[in-house]
């Protein structure tokens, strides 16, 4: 079975019952969430909630205590996070994790999952090969690079990049790996406010294009405009989930998370 | 004179094949490998030990090693090689599975300690710390060549040899194998979330490194004729670091370079030269304290190395990897739409 039989706003990637502590201390308690195919998701809560944890159990860079993990029909709890990735969910990291070393252009070619050129054997004995898919990669990634905007930084290294362009860039790699799920973390944190409105036309516009989006965020602003639905953690656990026009309504909702926001101000 | 030239120009590009091959660990993946020396010793034993006869027959009479297959130029050297890249196979599956960069490190110098320790003591494997010896010249039946001769041939067969291992590497390096190593040393979390079995191509570096090890190894026990425990001290691989670090990791040009003012000119050339009046035998023992020296140096003022490494641009990797430059035009139109071509 392929997630591409699953059906739009049909469930993708599930949980239930995650459970992680650390050191004795409960990160995450009890999260059970679906995430629908073909939308934007957000996974939002108070700070400690586990967001990050639960991502990073989700995406197999850490291993759960308890609970399972499904994409489609498959069982990928606790499986590696190269496996994962195999299956089709990649991820981005919410202090922006660039390869430093390699150039602009580079970050992206490293991305596809598959390639010939990976291979000993090939680069010795197929270089036709080789070059072919070479070849294609470079031109996805050019085009990849000029809609976010990197283009011209495309030769320079990528630990020479401002915080914002390293955000851009995460995702841009996120997109080339191609997934079926792309996991975000934080996407919106650290950027200017110019910046927060482009990212989020291209998570729409990755959505437009088929892909499933998750991402933790805390701009409610730019949740309530482009995100399909939302999961509220709190205390390690799952508290609500809906739109969030429905959450605003539930009392639990307001007083874990949404209170302190909306008397914070909407940028917080 | 010419004795002593061609000697500094053997060393010069066996130190090039052992810097090629940490280089590819280190440099490029990102794998501190302080046992570098006990792989380079591993080649040189078992190329030692495969070119000349049983044990207890002929020219090794006094001698105790294994294996003893009598094999003739390069099929000794071959095995050198692919025995030292084997033990790479074990040792980086049992330590790089599960530790971090920094513990890899420590328990990697103390393998290079308890390997030294093995072939030290345990004599019917290598012959303890005499070593082997009476390794036959290679080639100097079929070229009639008289020992002196012999010198300038090895050192020139041994530039051939590291010039092909050089076409090798640079390929290597050149390709999308060799970024995703570079992608692991940059950052193995991020590697492995992008879908890399980082522990499958860290044992490929691993492999690769050790094997152009055994073949420096096998090369120096052939051009002189002896191996023993004297020769791989642990510390050794810090001079092979040294290389890497003057030179600079990027680039295997900078390898030679490194190879040059490190081994060929700061290991090698003090023992030719005359005395320092009132303190004999000092000078020998100079290299040590200058390659220090270098190293600060180095570290302070040019941590890239001498040849520093440079990311490839655009315009070099589709003149590399594009047939022409529609095709990468046309790759860029039918490529962008993302899909899950993915199977559960």
């Amino acid at each position: 079975m392929t997630t591409e039989s699953i059906a739009i706003g049909q469930p993708i990637l599930a949980c239930e019952g995650l459970k992680k502590s650390f050191l004795g201390v409960a990160a995450v308690t009890g999260a059970t969430f679906d995430v629908p195919k073909g939308l934007i998701t957000a996974l939002i809560g108070p700070n400690g909630a586990g967001k990050t944890t639960v991502v990073n159990i989700l995406s197999g860079m850490m291993k759960s205590d308890a609970g399972t993990v499904h994409i489609g029909t498959t069982d990928v709890t606790n499986w590696a996070d190269y496996k994962i990735a195999a299956l089709g969910l990649m991820r981005t990291f919410q202090l922006s994790r660039e390869l430093g070393g390699l150039s602009v252009l580079e970050n992206l070619l490293v991305a596809p999952r598959v390639q010939a050129g990976e291979s000993l054997f090939n680069v010795f004995f197929r270089p036709g090969r080789t070059k072919r898919e070479e070849a294609a990669n470079i031109g996805r990634a050019l085009e990849i690079l000029k809609t976010y905007g990197l283009y011209d930084l495309r030769d320079n290294r990528a630990a020479a990049l401002s915080g914002g362009q390293k955000k851009l860039l995460e995702i841009a790699r996120g997109v080339m790996a191609n997934p079926a799920i792309l996991l975000l973390d934080e996407p919106m944190a650290g950027v200017n406010p110019a910046l927060i409105d482009q990212i989020g036309e291209y998570v729409v516009d990755l959505k437009n294009r088929g892909m499933t989006i998750l991402m933790i965020e805390h701009n409610l602003n730019i949740v309530e405009k482009i995100c399909d639905y939302v999961i509220v953690l709190a205390e390690g656990r799952t508290l609500a989930t809906g739109r969030l026009s429905e959450l605003r309504a539930n009392e639990d909702v307001v007083r874990a998370y949404l209170g302190e926001i909306i008397n914070a101000g909407p940028h917080s | 004179m010419s004795y002593y030239i061609y000697t500094l120009v053997f060393f010069l590009f066996v130190y090039f094949i052992l810097a090629m091959g940490l280089n590819i660990q280190f440099g490029q993946t990102g794998i501190l490998n302080f046992a570098y020396i006990g792989f380079v010793a591993i080649g040189a034993y078992v190329t030692g030990a495969t070119s000349l006869p049983t044990s207890d027959t002929g020219i090794g009479t006094g001698q105790h090693y294994i294996l003893g297959l009598n094999l003739s130029f390069p099929f000794n050297l071959l095995m050198g090689g692919v025995v030292s890249s084997l033990l790479a196979v074990v040792v980086a599956g049992i330590v790089l599975r599960r530790l971090r960069t920094d513990y890899q490190a420590m328990v990697l110098i103390s393998l290079s300690l308890v390997l030294y320790d093995i072939c030290n003591n345990f004599v019917p494997l290598f012959n303890g710390p005499d070593g082997l010896y009476n390794i036959p010249e290679p080639m100097v039946g079929i070229f009639h060549l008289t020992s002196n001769q012999f010198v300038g041939f090895f050192a020139a067969v041994t530039g051939v040899i590291s010039f092909i291992l050089w076409l090798f590497m640079n390929r290597l390096m050149n390709s999308p194998l060799g970024r995703t190593f570079r992608a692991i040393r940059d950052d193995s979390g991020v590697a492995s979330a992008l879908g890399k079995n980082v522990l499958k191509y860290q044992v490929l570096s691993m492999v690769i490194g050790a094997f152009f090890a055994g073949i420096g190894g096998g090369l120096i026990i052939q051009f002189g004729g002896s191996f023993n425990t004297s020769a791989w001290l642990p510390g050794e691989t810090f001079v092979v670091f040294a290389v890497i670090i003057v030179g600079g990791v990027g680039n295997n040009l900078g390898l030679l370079v490194g190879s040059l003012l490190v081994e060929t000119l700061l290991v090698h050339l003090p023992a030719f030269l005359p005395d320092i009046p009132g303190h004999t035998g000092l000078i020998q023992y100079i290299d040590g304290a200058l390659i220090g020296i270098l190293l600060m140096v180095m570290l302070w003022f040019r941590p890239q190395g001498m040849v520093a490494e440079r990311v490839p641009t655009t315009e070099r990797l589709l003149k590399r990897f594009a047939r022409s430059k529609r095709a990468v035009a046309n790759a860029a139109v039918d490529g962008d739409a993302p899909n899950a071509q993915v199977t559960l």
